[in-house]
């Protein structure tokens, strides 16, 4: 989206004053409104579809499989799709390595969850759909990769755990389901005008921004990876150290209570 | 496959459906209102499809620019997770989705009335994200509405079903354990007329038989075309009454 | 709920659907020669829907307007809306489209691309429009001539991602637009910010320029494009009661002695000189005009979100009411845009307003 001279110069001076002036009206921490969908694929072990109200779509399936963790040890694989993009763009390979780092197990991850017997693990297969977006789309995703994770549910197990003797593949309990208690992290999106930080910054916020901050959020507390990322492409500047400080505070600050909406509502 | 009872001598199918029945079929219009043109939502059985048509719309590049009419472009995206079991490549560049975009564009090209929009490009996006057989009539029944939707002119609706041969009997609107077991046929019909706007027939299937299999075809598609239309109808009612009342 | 963010959930669903398949549970007894018999659903309003390959006429006598198609000298109609007959025209009204343009049309438009003596506008169509270099008043006075040094700085008067009001000077064979922005009240917009709705809520009427209380200007574009900013020096002149015959079209304007402070005849020649170009705000915007701008964007977005045609009165009886909530970034919500669109329907049925 191209925004003319004048109007980036009038959001500019909108955005840096004090109080800040969001054009939607929104405080700085002030996210938009989103509708999350869960379980609606039957073939699948989970999903979820998030509709910001901006019409940004993303939608998660989440499919397991029993595979042998001696052999090998990527217990969580996800994989994007933005629609009209080809597999191998920039765009899908960035966002690609970018979650794949949010879900790295020494990170927020509680990897052991995924464990069924010494042998045997499920692999988590995570699917993203990006059907629209207006503005950088990864907390969008992340946010639905975790309502997807709470909504996953696996297949009992029934037989033992200790299996090293016994050459034999783990069994399942023919229709009892087990909820996965995985939570994954949340990654946020601080989008930096000069001094002022925004939460969830709109198509035409992240087009006057600086810069931007990526801050993921597990378990209660801020982690690896945060980084910059340019929100448009045009006004990238660099930022104060201070401000990525500010940025974590907000983001701890706020957290919890977008984690709380998004578990219970 | 041999355990299972593809239909029974009491004349049930595998899902309790007679050899005439569709499968559940319910669809919605304008379900993504802010991304695109026109959109719809159906489910087709165990079938999930959404369909973003947008457009008309300025091409992005002067090759794509035609002045006496508007270029239609389809691409099907079938995602990995689909099927039951999760596919490890990626279905975009299969020969077998090319093929079926080809289709698509052909049937809708000559359905569409792309002569009202010269010089302009209209862009349909199809996402499967479950798929049970049949698929290609559901991606047929999912642009007829997106195109609606988004108040493209077009001379007709194009529905589409498959019809599997059992034997001697055709199955209609056959699910994926029914497509493994028989050969089927994918049509697409204008209207309520018997007009074929696309056949698809992909395997052997007995010259003789092949009338019977496309009059329950032509039945089915007739059936379903009334089932969208009701659906737009009931939309269209809503959206009058809305416009009378503010 | 949260201060912080609204998430509405719901699980299993996917979509809702209303059954709409519980009429069609009969057998699957087909008759083969089964024939189109026009339905006659959705008649109780009034108005006639139909979808495509519907017949809508039998008598050859009718003139075939948009969303029609003629075969075997019968009408049927191509699109899904609601039949319109006016004199011996018979067309079809599809429920939802693009814009399409109407000579004489007060829209707002994006440059999209600098060409060869020509602007290419987005207007929200199906194709941008073209606003011609012949088309725009330059610096330097209304009756200058144009030269090639103006063809090799087009872009320095207008440049891609630039918004502009203008008027539909006349339509191309195609359906496109041409432009112009010959008047003093068209031109690039500058101070304010920009939002879109369906062009279809935007009634087309004489005048599209509102003064909006709190020192707000709205030019609602026919095509849904809107422009909102602080009101300037010129909006306020033009309401001033001896005003009223600000900028008739491309004349000599000047010879008119426009009442008042500023406006005068220097203020026009002024306008008329690079600063109508200038990439720059009015350095005077308050806080409190930017706070009133961002509260006015998300009462219009509530209206469209309703489906509530947008006019001058709605938006300030809907900017009334909107006071209620204290922080204008309440408004985002969906319950607020609900409840914000029934005030305004609810104080027009008390005002017993026309419409």
């Amino acid at each position: 989206m191209g925004l003319s001279v004048t109007e980036k110069l009038y959001l500019y001076d909108s955005l840096t004053s004090n109080p800040v002036v969001r054009p939607d009206g929104r405080k700085p921490h002030q996210f938009r409104p989103i509708e999350v969908f869960t379980d609606f694929l039957p073939s699948a072990n989970g999903s979820s579809r998030i509709i910001a109200s901006d019409g940004s779509e993303c939608i998660v399936s989440i499919k397991a499989k029993v595979i042998d963790h001696t052999v090998e040890d990527e217990l969580i694989h996800v994989e994007i799709d933005i629609a009209g993009q080809r597999d191998d763009s920039p765009q899908v390979e960035t966002m690609t390595s970018l979650l794949n780092n949010v879900l790295e197990p020494r990170g927020g991850i509680d990897v052991s969850k995924l464990r069924l017997t010494k042998r045997y693990s499920f692999k988590i297969f995570i699917d993203v759909l990006l059907l629209s977006s207006a503005s950088h789309p990864v907390s969008l995703i992340s946010m639905a990769i975790h309502s997807a994770l709470n909504s996953t549910c696996l297949p009992k197990l029934v037989s033992s755990f200790d299996d090293l003797e016994v050459e034999e593949l783990p069994t399942f309990h023919d229709y009892d389901l087990v909820r996965l208690e995985l939570s994954a992290p949340v990654v946020f999106v601080a989008a930096i005008v000069g001094d002022s930080i925004l939460m969830d910054a709109a198509a035409a916020e992240s087009e006057v921004s600086n810069n931007g901050l990526i801050i993921t959020w597990s378990n209660g507390k801020a982690i690896s990876p945060i980084r910059t990322v340019a929100l448009n492409d045009s006004d990238v500047k660099g930022f104060d150290p201070k401000i990525l400080q500010k940025a974590i505070t907000m983001v701890e600050e706020y957290a919890p209570d977008v984690l709380r909406a998004l578990n219970n509502a | 496959m041999s355990r299972l009872e593809i239909y029974s001598p009491e004349g049930l199918r595998l899902d309790g459906r007679r050899w005439n029945e569709l499968r559940r079929f319910e669809c919605s219009i304008n379900t993504h209102s802010h991304a695109a043109d026109g959109s719809s939502y159906l489910e087709q059985g165990n079938n999930k499809v959404i369909t973003l048509v947008k457009g008309p719309q300025e091409p992005s590049s002067r090759s794509q620019v035609d002045t006496a009419k508007a270029l239609l472009r389809i691409s099907v995206n079938i995602t990995k997770f689909s099927k039951t079991e999760r596919s490890k490549t990626s279905h975009k560049n299969e020969r077998r989705v090319l093929e079926m975009q080809t289709a698509l564009v052909r049937t809708f090209n000559k359905n569409v009335m792309l002569n009202v929009y010269p010089r302009t490009l209209i862009n349909i996006e199809v996402h499967v994200l479950q798929q049970d057989g049949g698929i290609m009539g559901s991606l047929i029944n999912g642009i007829t509405l997106a195109l609606i939707d988004a108040g493209i002119a077009m001379y007709d609706y194009i529905s589409g079903v498959s019809v599997g041969l059992y034997d001697t009997t055709p199955l209609l609107d056959t699910n994926s354990l029914e497509e493994n077991a028989m050969s089927t046929v994918t049509l697409g019909v204008v209207g309520k007329t018997e007009k074929l706007s696309l056949l698809l027939v992909e395997d052997k299937i007995p010259l003789d038989r092949l009338e019977n299999v496309l009059a329950i075809g032509i039945a089915g598609t007739h059936r379903i075309r009334d089932l969208m239309d009701k659906e737009l109808r009931k939309r269209a009612e809503k959206r009058v009454a809305n416009a009378l009342s503010r | 709920m949260s201060e912080v963010i609204t998430v509405s959930t719901r699980r299993g669903g996917f979509q809702q659907f209303d059954s709409i398949a519980d009429e069609f549970e009969e057998d699957e007894d087909v008759d083969m020669s089964d024939v189109d018999e026009g339905e006659s659903g959705g008649e109780k309003s009034g108005l006639q829907i139909v979808t495509p390959g519907e017949l809508v006429s039998e008598d050859p006598a009718w003139m075939r307007g948009h969303g029609t198609y003629f075969l075997d000298n019968m009408t049927y109609s191509s699109v899904a809306g609601t039949v319109s007959k006016v004199n011996r025209l018979l067309s079809v009204l599809p429920l939802k489209g693009r814009y399409s343009p109407e000579t004489g049309d007060h829209i707002v438009g994006r440059i999209a691309e600098v060409g060869n003596k020509r602007w290419r506008v987005d207007i929200g169509g199906k194709q941008h429009a073209v606003l011609m270099l012949g088309s725009v008043n330059l610096p330097g006075g209304i009756l200058r001539r144009k030269s090639e040094s103006d063809e090799l700085q087009m872009r320095s008067f207008l440049k891609e991602g630039d918004l502009l009001n203008a008027e539909v000077q006349s339509l191309f064979q195609d359906g496109s637009a041409s432009l112009h922005t010959r008047s003093l009240k068209y031109g690039k917009l500058r101070d304010g910010v920009f939002c879109q709705v369906p062009s279809s809520l935007i009634v087309r009427s004489k005048n599209h320029t509102h003064n909006l209380p709190g020192n707000v200007t709205v030019v609602l574009g026919v095509n849904g494009y809107i422009w909102l900013r602080k009101t300037s020096k010129m909006d306020s002149a033009r309401d001033a009661p001896s005003g009223a015959s600000m900028g008739s079209t491309g004349g000599p304007t000047g010879a008119k002695s426009l009442k008042a402070d500023s406006v005068s005849i220097t203020r026009l020649e002024e306008e008329s000189s690079w600063q109508i170009y200038v990439d720059e705000n009015d350095p005077t915007i308050t806080n409190s005009v930017r706070q009133t701008i961002a509260r006015y964007a998300n009462v219009i977005k509530a209206l469209a979100y309703c489906e509530i045609g947008i006019t001058q009165e709605r938006i300030v009886s809907a900017y009334e009411a909107s006071m209620s909530y204290s922080n204008s970034g309440s408004l985002i919500e969906k319950e607020a845009m609900e409840s914000l669109g029934d005030d305004v329907l609810n104080a027009e049925k008390m005002r017993g307003s026309p419409l």
